[in-house]
């Protein structure tokens, strides 16, 4: 019964952290994305209008709960929780201490893998349920690119797996101790941060719901609360692969001094995030829009085969190693292995880049075929 | 691929410049020299009246009519202490249709009528557009201040004496006849 309650409590805890966390970013996000175009971004709500996302919420707490005219009134209802309860369970097993995790399962980051492809079908009932064929449409798309971008995603997770031994955060951010896994594996960062990116449908990646073409995806019919719980959960998302590629690629809470001051790590840990956010933002205030057929094609031509790559890279290296020196028993790899794993994943990000701007040159000469550029 | 590089470098740069945002309410705007709001009346600070002799040009030529004129005998000049003969008896200007053409300002004869700085003049309701004689004689009298009129030159009552005294209003004849 205690183990319940002590269960219950903490992800309460969670939960409310999780609504803070997206309040503070919504917040930073048009802050961030204000600065970038040279404006303030909001400053009536409170000093610097840091209430801003407070009174949003209020807003949306307030607004009238519409269901459509020849809706599905289980499946509308239900869909926005098939949402969101996935992203929020993602949080349970990711540590932001050594100590502070509310289950530190052994296959981790297999679980994440898992729970979070369940948002998919919830993107799906809410675009079939609302009954309109913008909805659907969106679903439709949404489903598309999730579903392809997820392959890559696992791929990245499963090598960093087997370059780790483990599918436990906490013993992959160990690991990591010395130097974080981006030195090594630079190639693994990128494709899983991309992926992550469209994963969670952030902006060169935001065909689900693209404002300008689709209206708002499969959340068109939504309103007021049930429509912030869509958004909740896709800031939480947002959230959970900034915190997923700094626990698996920028050594998590290991940074300096941290071995003397332990109340050092969460600190480390909110600074590497938060600069994982930066990221996210500066993107989304630079880059376009992808049209969907580039989505596909960048997805299933290029990331699907590089990830394969990278999962062959991750696997040769310490395999060649363990023969070479014939030392088994060690799980972590040498320096000097290390140095090559970097080497070759660096290679072949060039050779990739390499390769695309080729043959986008080729693309645009054939674009504009006797027109001298 | 380099392009995308490029791309965020040049936002990266624009994140450190200063934001261009005006906090409207509270700061504005430096308004230009000839910057052009509502017309208002002038003061005739010599004899304590206004300019306007209430003679209905602006209300004429208003292309929205929303200039209202009435006109009445001077007291002041029964006692020659005025050489408007008649003057201003209530004017209104209903800004809220006011398109700020300046053609009453064009039109008017004894430069009674200025075109102001005052942009920011909303209501709450549409009575308090109207804007009454005192009003706008006192928006005149800041304009005044702020030395955006220049007063124009006294008219000689008797024609006949006062030429030598006075050669600077005489060179400009023109000014006279408008």
């Amino acid at each position: 019964m205690s183990t319940l309650l002590i269960t219950i409590t903490q992800v309460s805890i969670l939960l409310a952290f999780i609504m803070v966390m997206v309040l503070i970013l919504t917040y930073l996000e048009r802050k961030v994305l204000a600065r970038i175009q040279m404006r303030m971004g909001p400053m009536r709500t409170g000093p610097y209008g840091i209430l801003q996302s407070l009174a949003d919420m209020m807003k949306l707490l307030a607004k009238e709960d519409i269901r459509p005219h020849g809706s599905d009134r289980m499946l509308f209802y239900l869909a926005p929780l098939f949402v969101f309860v996935p992203s929020f369970l993602i949080w349970i097993t990711i540590p932001f201490t050594r100590n502070i995790v509310v289950e530190n399962l052994e296959l981790g980051l297999f679980y994440i893998v898992a729970v979070s492809t369940v948002s998919i079908v919830g993107m799906v009932l809410a675009g079939w349920a609302s009954g309109g064929k913008y909805s659907i449409l969106g679903s439709a798309r949404s489903a598309a690119q999730l579903i392809s971008y997820e392959l890559p995603l696992v791929f990245v997770i499963a090598g960093v797996g087997i370059l780790a031994q483990s599918f436990n955060l906490i013993t992959i951010v160990n690991q990591q101790s010395s130097i974080p896994a981006i030195v090594y594996q630079p190639l693994g960062f990128t494709i899983f941060f991309v992926a992550g990116l469209a994963e969670v449908g952030r902006i060169p990646f935001d065909i689900p719901h693209a404002e300008s073409e689709v209206v708002g995806g499969p959340f068109v019919e939504y309103s007021g609360i049930r429509w912030s719980i869509f958004f909740l959960a896709e800031y939480a998302n947002t959230l959970a692969i900034a915190t997923l590629s700094v626990l698996l690629f920028l050594g998590g809470w290991s940074g300096p001094l941290t071995e003397h001051f332990e109340w050092l790590q969460p600190i480390w840990l909110i600074l590497k995030v938060s600069a994982i956010l930066f990221l996210i933002f500066w993107i989304r205030a630079t880059l376009p829009r992808f049209r969907i057929d580039q989505l596909m094609q960048f997805a299933w031509k290029i990331l699907l085969p590089l990830s394969f790559v990278y999962i062959m890279v991750n696997a040769t290296v310490p395999f060649v190693e363990t023969v070479i020196t014939s030392n088994a028993a060690s799980n972590q790899l040498t320096g000097i292995a290390q140095i090559i794993l970097g080497a070759c994943q660096i290679l072949i990000l060039f050779l990739v880049a390499f390769a695309i701007s080729k043959r986008r040159k080729k693309y645009l000469t054939h674009l504009h075929q006797g027109v001298p550029a | 691929m380099i392009s995308i590089f490029r791309g965020l470098i040049t936002t990266l740069k624009t994140t450190f410049r200063r934001p261009v945002t005006v906090q409207y309410p509270s700061t504005h705007l430096p308004l230009t020299p000839r910057y052009m709001g509502f017309p208002v009346l002038t003061w005739d600070f010599k004899i304590q009246e206004p300019y306007c002799t209430g003679c209905l040009v602006c209300a004429r030529v208003c292309p929205t009519d929303v200039i209202t004129v009435s006109m009445k005998d001077n007291p002041k000049a029964a006692n020659e202490e005025s050489h408007r003969r008649k003057i201003v008896n209530d004017f209104k200007l209903d800004i809220s249709n006011c398109i700020l053409c300046g053609l009453c300002v064009e039109f008017c004869n004894f430069d009674a009528i200025i075109m102001s700085d005052f942009h920011e003049e909303g209501s709450l309701t549409r009575v308090e557009q109207d804007l009454p004689l005192v009003t706008l004689l006192d928006m005149g009298k800041e304009m005044q201040d702020k030395g955006k009129f220049t007063p124009p030159p006294p008219k000689k009552r008797p024609p006949a004496k006062a030429k030598k005294d006075e050669p600077a209003t005489d060179a400009d004849p023109e000014k006279q006849e408008s």
